[in-house]
């Protein structure tokens, strides 16, 4: 049985050679976000919450590792509490973005004809609308939070994984193993499902790699928008909301260190999304 | 590189940008605290071709009957005038009309300024003044002004240039209030031409002032040109650009760099920043406004309980606010109403009770009333950067006394709509506000606490109370009236429908190319951009 498997571990992508370091280095950082949004309680210093008005603006240092911001809260506990909406929102992105995705890709792939056609339309006419111009619309509609723009956004990201999708599964089924299985009577669910998705899987998962990177960014210019996630939440783009008004009183820190946390981590799911891609096409 | 990815390199180094650009510094020392309240800025030394000022929102419209914020206002001041004038030291002086007589305590007779044109050229009469008076009695209009008017029974027309309000009941404030927007004229004529267009881009404006209504570039600017046939002091400059710039830093930069030349209400955290940028005069004038927490509903929920109230207040770090975010023109004050609102009878003016915070106390009052662990929701907007800090610390607050809280943040227009519709208030316990007063008089605001007001949001309902009200507005002597008012302030003070936070300094900007223009809140219904010239 001819299988297409390609799984390209962790350990294999972080491997030597050229760009191998940078890499290792996106990895540590989603790593290092992971724990922090899953451990926050623990290692975060102070409560993210904790009023404390009399060290507002307050410079890194003492108290304070990273400062504190206007209502003199702890910026480093904020900043870890972050990584929660930070990652939360991007993995329903690619998750909701990523079934819908693979559903429409697959069933134009598989059916072609008027469905290919039909669906290959609708994915255009997805297209044609920018991402964060339907999360507007949707906030406009319906009040700000996390949920709107995420389902929202979800939405706008599925043509990115439909086409990519049907185009590889399209090549998949002119090779003999897809013919074979048919011969020997498997059923279309089965085949798309067991065989064919499996081997199309990694192209898929280098895909949604970069979208999660893609749909942070969005989120969080959203929350900055005051769109998103709302204050007094910690999120990273409600935070650089938040501390506009403190650049002017002379405090980078309330915008520069959700701003560097979100720079960090787009940088690191587009470097180890881009490496998963080159991978897979070397292929 | 991908393009994501550059936008987010992108976004890093507009914040670097923004931080180095827009960075504080705060290198020139600030004034002593209480010292430099003046209401003016130097005499101009000559007339200015234009100048620009900067607001923070675009006024939705500019029908007098329906101006009743800062940003129309701040406009409006300039294009329409009222019988009587507030002046900068919020005084009041004849107006549009030369002469008010108080006949009796329910007459009062305006005689009408002769020789007054508006801007289409036709000259004033009493007719005007009693179609405009009457627009805000008349239920279809729909005036945001009513309860200024809900005591009169009549505006008629008694000669040729005479104009008699009769009451129901006297109502000293009143012939306050004609100083502000209640008491503005505009021309019958084009009233009823215009229609509901009246006060829009579309339908213009048609009034007295010594500016008319220019172009306006709806969500862009508004543009005033000088109006020759202006009855008084011919206005110094030749046309005023407002322009609007809702984002705090923006708006300071547009200062800084010179693009405005000026503007009232500077957010606290831009003061440093203007002051050490070299660009021109941070001014601090008398002001009646005052930060304030509205409790949203006193009849029902956890802040029902008055020892609730009053531990919340005494909880709340008022001295921090001041200085996280109130800024050094602003105090801490443990009274709703303003002190500058008693300037005009200062021998009545209560003393201030002295600000403390007791955390201790707060817990005992709360356990008292059974109300640990019971949740109260704090609605916060975007509308002032203060508002968040504000939120945040009643939340610290609360939660150190024992209560739940939750700080709900609101779109700007939902913030707004916290004013007016008794729905959009369900679910919420408090919202910040800075409430300002339209006449120099602390009536004005404990009024408004009378049962059935349409700004007593949370229901306060005393009998006592509502009939010291009413003696206070029958009092005409201005000194006996405040006597009065303190009664009610004390009462308020301790029952606290609002939780009182702090009293806030008129603050503004004058770039150097300008002077002359009033620091006071005057500048609402004051015609305050006809005083400003060229300061050099």
């Amino acid at each position: 049985m001819e299988t297409f498997a390609v799984r390209p571990g962790l350990r294999r992508l972080g491997g030597r050679g050229r760009g191998g370091g940078l890499l290792r280095a996106a990895l540590a950082v989603i790593a290092l976000l992971v724990l922090a949004a899953a451990l926050a309680p623990l290692i975060a210093p102070a409560d993210p919450d904790a009023v404390d008005l009399s060290a507002a603006l307050a410079g890194p240092g003492g108290d304070h590792l990273l400062g504190a911001d206007a209502s003199g809260r702890d910026l480093l506990s904020r900043v870890i509490y972050g990584a929660r909406t930070g990652l939360l929102g991007p993995l329903g992105v690619v998750a909701i973005s990523t079934v819908l995705g693979v559903l429409v890709g697959l069933t134009a792939a598989w059916h072609g004809g008027w469905v290919d056609t039909a669906l290959s339309r609708s994915m255009e006419l997805v297209f044609a609308f920018p991402g964060l111009l339907l999360a507007i619309l949707v906030v406009a509609m319906y009040g700000p939070g996390q949920i709107g723009p995420m389902i929202t956004l979800a939405v706008a990201y599925t043509p990115f994984v439909g086409r990519l999708v049907r185009g590889v599964a399209r090549g998949e089924m002119g090779r003999p193993y897809i013919a074979a299985y048919r011969a020997l009577g498997f059923g279309g669910l089965a085949i798309c499902l067991r065989h064919l998705l499996p081997n199309i899987a990694p192209v898929i998962l280098a895909q949604s790699t970069i979208n999660f990177g893609y749909a942070l960014l969005d989120l969080a210019g959203l929350a900055f928008l005051g769109l998103g996630v709302q204050p007094p939440a910690a999120d990273w783009g409600a935070m650089i909301n938040e501390g506009q008004s403190a650049v002017l009183q002379g405090a980078l820190g309330p915008i520069l260190v959700p701003g560097l946390a979100i720079v960090l981590s787009v940088i690191a799911f587009n470097i180890v999304g881009e490496s998963l891609a080159d991978r897979v096409s070397r292929r | 590189m991908s393009l994501r990815l550059r936008t987010a390199l992108a976004v890093l180094t507009l914040a670097v940008t923004v931080a180095a650009c827009g960075g504080g510094g705060g290198g020139t020392a600030a004034p002593p605290p209480g010292g430099g309240l003046s209401s003016g800025t130097p005499e101009p030394k000559g007339d200015i071709d234009a100048f620009t000022w900067v607001s923070y929102a675009e006024p939705p419209t500019l029908d007098y009957v329906h101006a009743f914020d800062y940003p129309q206002n701040m406009v409006l001041s300039n294009v329409c005038e009222s019988l009587m004038r507030w002046t900068p030291d919020l005084k009041e002086e004849p107006g549009l009309a030369e002469k008010a007589v108080q006949r009796d305590p329910r007459t009062l007779v305006y005689t009408i300024r002769k020789g007054v044109r508006f801007h289409s050229g036709a000259e004033m009469t009493a007719d005007d003044v009693v179609a405009s008076l009457n627009r805000h009695l008349d239920e279809k209009v729909g005036s945001y002004w009513v309860s200024s008017f809900r005591n009169v029974q009549s505006i008629t027309k008694t000669g040729p240039m005479e104009v008699t309000v009769r009451f129901r009941r006297p109502d000293a404030l009143f012939a306050l209030e004609m100083g502000a927007s209640p008491g503005t004229v505009v021309s019958a004529a084009s009233l009823k031409a215009r229609g509901r267009a009246f006060g829009t881009a579309d339908g213009g404006l048609d009034c007295t002032g010594p500016f008319k209504l220019g172009t306006w570039t709806k969500g862009q600017s508004i543009q005033l040109d000088r109006f020759d046939g202006y009855w008084g002091d011919r206005a110094r400059s030749g046309k005023v650009t407002f322009t609007f710039v809702p984002d705090t830093a923006a708006r300071t930069n547009a200062l800084v760099t010179g693009e405005a030349d000026g503007g009232y209400m500077i957010p606290a955290a831009s003061v440093a920043r203007l002051r050490s940028s070299g660009a021109g005069t941070v001014y601090a004038g008398p002001n009646l406004t005052t930060a304030n927490l509205i409790v949203s509903d006193l009849n029902a929920g956890t802040l029902a309980d008055v020892r609730v109230r009053q531990a919340l207040s005494l909880a709340i770090d008022r001295q921090g606010l001041v200085k996280a975010a109130l800024g050094e023109h602003s105090a801490p004050t443990l009274v709703p109403g303003p002190v500058q609102a008693w300037r005009n009878a200062a021998d009545a003016r209560p003393a201030a009770p002295a600000v403390r915070r007791d955390v201790e106390a707060a817990r005992r009052l709360v356990a008292e009333a059974g109300a640990q662990g019971r949740k109260i929701v704090i609605a916060t907007s975007n509308a002032a950067p203060e508002f968040p800090v504000i939120s945040n610390a009643v939340q610290a607050a609360a939660k150190e006394i024992g209560l739940a809280a939750e700080v709900r943040t609101v779109a700007p227009d939902a913030y707004t709509a916290l004013f007016s519709d008794p729905e959009a208030r369900k679910g919420i316990d408090l919202f910040p506000t800075f409430w300002y007063l339209s006449a120099t008089d602390p009536l004005e605001l404990y009024g408004l606490f009378q049962t059935g007001q349409f700004e007593n949001y949370g229901g306060f309902s005393d009998p006592a109370y509502d009939k010291l009200v009413d003696a206070a507005e029958g009092e005409f002597d201005r000194v006996e009236r405040a006597r009065l008012t303190a009664k009610l302030q004390e009462s308020v003070a301790t029952r606290l429908p609002w939780i009182p936070l702090a009293d806030l300094d008129n603050v503004m900007f004058l770039g150097k190319r300008i002077t002359g223009a009033p620091t006071s809140i005057s500048y609402l219904y004051y015609p305050w951009a006809a005083d400003i010239g060229a300061a050099g």
